[in-house]
């Protein structure tokens, strides 16, 4: 045994890992020889005892480490032998099984394999089925064991323990033999860090306790961990026969056609026998340290059910023409159109038996425009129409998604206002930079802008079309004069009612105080200047404190 | 008056002859986040009714299973279709029809988080962002390959592991090793549709699908024969012994007052001359050696391409194959060589 754990993903396995001293009680002496010059002179010697004590009548449930099948578990068990895992390495080999040996030794026949080493340990899971055992709670000890054993255990006061209650018939055809005891329990080193039973500060030692018993198929059953110390009135010396069917050999006589299909050269038919069919109702039971239930359900094993899998690509039906499905993978399906006319239209799954190529013609709008008529056949193909149709219930079933559409669609429709904004804004201004929605606007817009008002700005566009109507015949003071044979254009603008400006006499701007180009340091030598910028400041720093009230 | 930017009569044109009115390379208006994981789950067809996907129930026969590629036009239209809601008029269509570019690829990027958002591994924004930041190195939108799985095994064996690989690797396969995790093919689903029905969906073309039995740990199990049950003869370390390419099976008895329980003596009586016969096989020396004989490791079941099985006499093909996938030879061989080591390694999975 090395303390050495074993690299990751794999294990030790042990036969058995005994305790130094079994769980009792025990006295020890002290005594010491001693000689001086030939005499003997000892020393008083001392007894002192103690006990080492362990699990017994009860099991605390954190030793458990794990159980299989799972506790409550539902699943196809029926090719599992339940076993139980616990967290303390030696507890199975604690307690002598049958310390004065009333067992007896099992007989070893010519060609049996050597006994197995080391002692049998006082525990054993046994699986019980439904109807077969009762569980008792919180029982006086001396009720659970026969006075016998009660008195081989020390006879002890005041304990009360779970027992699990059956028939004798059962628990014999259960019950493992002395040696099928030792070599159902082993011992189990993982590494740690193996995720798998190391539940917890384990160390990675485990004690395992297999079951001999196969859970039958559709059975509830009940595993049971139960004390065997000193039941030598249950565990038998020696296993029990094996079934051994009666073969009968088929004669040529054949009886029945169907039965012959069955025969083949080596076959033979059993002959089972039954069960016992009067069982002995003598009740036993036994001390029950733990047990948990499961139900084995299920349709054989996994291993069975993959094999057995029927293997092909989408659109291979067991019965071909069953439905008939096409070689592009649709089959028909009857539509009533809505026109109210039964049709047989083509449908083909989305899970299509080959590599499709994907449909570059997208977006639809709309269901009706992804439906199609097969040019060889005509028919139609309502495929990509029923998808469509699903996308769209099942979207208009979540409102959350209405919304987050709504919100998208705004935000797509805020770029796009934007851009148009842009482009008109382009158009306008005589902008050095072009924008687009990738520029930051209001910064070219502004630089725009300033350098329009620093450089000048041409005339400004007749924005608004007032030009034309100086060109209207009967609105010119010339056409007019001319007209109406006046003296002069001024009479005839009067006529008109207009001052000059409005219609058409050109406005010229007044004249511009031509100032010198001055520089920064000219500015800020201007002291006065300063200073009444620097009052105006503070007093609107003023005003603002007082309206937001700080003082 | 000011002039109208656009008329309905030219807008129509416009929309007619230049459907992308924002013009390509102009930031998109992003998809909310809810939206855009739930067009991304449409994209693996979470959501879809079964009868979509299998509109006749003789499609998927009991105890079937049917491989396929998806058809990325139907997942593309279901994606139109839940847009289409609250569609109004020419304005919500011309915004689907610009975007619609953008959409497609963004989702075709997203949908591989589907899985990820399935198991709450993650927040969506969390995920999105790892996911796009990585969009280069997983490659382009690829072709979608899965499984349809009906049978009593889905139910009765929750959790089980399914693995698609691009190669089609031999058996000793540990998923953990460098070259299955380099073949493996990103799962995109892996869900219960009902109790006995489970889709798998896959990104790429496999040459290799398997199906494990969920790993409760170390299990100790026999087969069911005629007059008892049966076991396989391991060596030491918990290895098969094989005969060729079959294992070698060893007859345990049982007893013949209850006949579930196996009779322990016998069975130790016969591992004991088969190791006499056999010196790899463990002495008999008590409970660990005959624990390592009735060892059961979770069974692995393969689906292999039919490339590498040609001379296996086809295997089972369907008859609408047309391209490389096929499908879906089973592994010829009855039993999967899986050792205990490998055993107990797939244990050690969650």
């Amino acid at each position: 045994m090395s303390d050495t754990p074993p690299p990751p993903g794999q294990m030790y396995l042990y036969d058995n890992i005994t305790p130094p001293l079994l769980d009792g009680s025990y006295r020890f002496n002290v005594s010491t020889d001693t000689t001086i010059d030939g005499t003997d002179q000892n020393l008083p010697g001392a007894t002192n005892y103690f006990n080492v004590e362990g699990p017994r009548f009860t099991l605390t449930p954190s030793l458990v480490a794990g159980v299989f099948p799972p506790r409550n578990g539902h699943g196809s068990f029926q090719e599992n032998v339940p076993h139980i895992a616990l967290s303390r390495r030696t507890l199975p080999w604690e307690r002598a099984l049958d310390p004065s040996g009333l067992i007896g030794t099992p007989t070893v026949k010519q060609g049996d394999p050597p006994r197995p080493v080391g002692p049998a340990p006082w525990l054993a899971l046994l699986l019980f089925e439904e109807g077969e055992y009762t569980i008792l709670q919180n029982q006086k000890l001396e009720d659970v064991v026969p006075s016998a054993v009660y008195k081989r255990l020390g006879s002890p006061p005041n304990i009360n323990c779970d027992a699990v209650k059956t028939t004798h018939s059962v628990l014999s055809g259960i019950m493992p033999s002395l040696d099928e005891l030792t070599v159902l329990s082993h011992v189990r080193q993982v590494n740690k860090d193996d995720r798998e039973l190391s539940a917890g500060s384990s160390d990675g030692w485990f004690s395992v306790v297999m079951s001999n018993r196969v859970a039958a198929p559709n059975s509830k059953c009940c595993a049971c961990l139960v004390s065997l110390e000193e039941r030598s009135d249950l565990v038998p010396k020696d296993p029990p026969a094996d079934f051994i069917p009666i073969l009968v050999e088929p004669g040529p006589i054949v009886l029945h056609p169907l039965a012959a299909t069955n025969f083949s050269a080596q076959s033979r038919t059993p002959i089972v026998f039954p069960k016992e069919p009067f069982p002995f109702q003598i009740t036993v039971s036994l001390v029950l340290l733990y047990s948990w239930k499961f139900e084995c359900i299920g349709p054989g094993s996994f291993r069975d059910l993959m094999q057995g899998l029927d293997v092909a690509m989408f659109g291979t039906v067991a019965d071909p023409g069953h439905p008939p499905v096409a070689d592009t993978g649709h089959i028909k399906i009857a539509l009533g159109d809505r026109a109210g006319v039964d049709e047989t239209v083509l449908y083909r799954s989305p899970l299509a038996p080959f590599q499709l190529t994907r449909d570059p013609l997208g977006p639809y709008h709309s269901a009706d425009q992804c439906r199609r008529v097969a040019p060889e056949t005509g028919a139609e193909d309502i495929t990509y129409a029923c998808a469509f149709e699903v996308g769209r219930l099942l979207a208009a079933a979540d409102a959350r998604l209405a919304q987050e559409l709504m919100r998208w669609r705004r935000e797509g429709y805020r770029q796009s206002a934007r851009a148009d904004t842009f482009s008109a804004v382009s158009e306008t201004l005589p902008l050095v930079q072009a924008i687009d929605v990738h520029t930051p606007a209001i910064p070219v817009v502004a630089a725009g802008a300033t350098t329009s008002m620093l450089t000048g700005r041409g005339p400004a566009a007749d924005r608004f079309g007032v030009d034309y109507l100086n060109q209207v015949i009967g609105l010119q003071p010339a056409a007019l004069q001319d007209a109406w044979q006046l003296s002069s254009a001024a009479e005839a603008a009067a006529i008109l009612g207009a001052d000059a400006g409005t219609l058409g006499a050109t406005v010229t701007a007044p004249a511009a105080t031509p100032r010198a180009a001055t520089t920064i340091d000219a500015v800020a030598a201007n002291s006065s200047a300063l200073t009444n910028l620097n009052a105006a400041r503070d007093r609107i720093i003023a005003n603002t404190a007082q309206k937001v009230g700080t003082p | 008056m000011r002039q109208a930017w656009i008329q309905s009569k030219e807008a129509l044109r416009l929309r007619m002859t230049q459907p992308q009115q924002v013009a390509p390379g102009e930031p998109e208006a992003e998809m909310p986040p809810y939206m855009e994981s739930f067009l991304a789950h449409l994209r693996v067809l979470v959501g879809v009714p079964f009868e979509y996907l299998v509109p006749d129930a003789r499609l998927l026969p009991d105890e079937s299973i049917r491989f396929f590629y998806l058809d990325r036009s139907f997942a593309d239209r279901v994606v139109d279709g839940a847009i289409a809601v609250g569609k109004i008029g020419t304005r919500e269509q011309a915004h689907h029809q610009a975007h619609e570019p953008a959409v497609r690829q963004q989702l075709d990027i997203t949908e591989r988080i589907v899985r990820s958002i399935q198991m709450r591994l993650g927040s969506f924004a969390d995920l999105k962002s790892a996911n796009d930041a990585n969009r280069l190195t997983n490659g382009a939108a690829d072709v979608i390959t899965g499984f349809l799985l009906r049978s009593a095994a889905v139910s009765g064996w929750p959790q089980m592991d399914v693995r698609a690989h691009s190669t089609d690797l031999p058996e000793h396969l540990d998923p953990s090793s460098a070259a299955a995790q380099n073949a493996q093919l990103r799962t995109l689903r892996l869900e219960r549709l009902s109790p006995s029905v489970m889709i798998a969906l896959f990104q790429g073309i496999p040459a290799l699908v398997t199906i494990e039995e969920p790993h409760h740990g170390v299990q100790f199990g026999v087969r069911p024969v005629f007059a008892g049950f049966q076991i396989d003869e391991r060596k030491a370390d918990g290895e098969q012994i094989l005969v060729g390419s079959d294992s070698k099976p060893l007859f345990a008895p049982v007893r013949a007052a209850n006949q579930r329980v196996l009779s322990i003596a016998s069975l130790r009586r016969a591992l004991f001359k088969a190791q006499n016969a056999d010196s790899t096989m463990p002495q008999q020396t008590g409970g660990a050696s005959l624990a390592v004989e009735v060892l059961n490791p979770p069974w692995r079941q393969r689906f292999e391409g039919t490339v590498d099985h040609a001379g296996d006499g086809g295997g089972r093909q369907s008859s609408g194959f047309l391209s490389s996938l096929s499908v879906a030879v089973r592994v010829s061989q009855p039993e999967t060589r899986v050792a205990l080591e490998a055993a107990i390694q797939n244990g050690a999975k969650p």
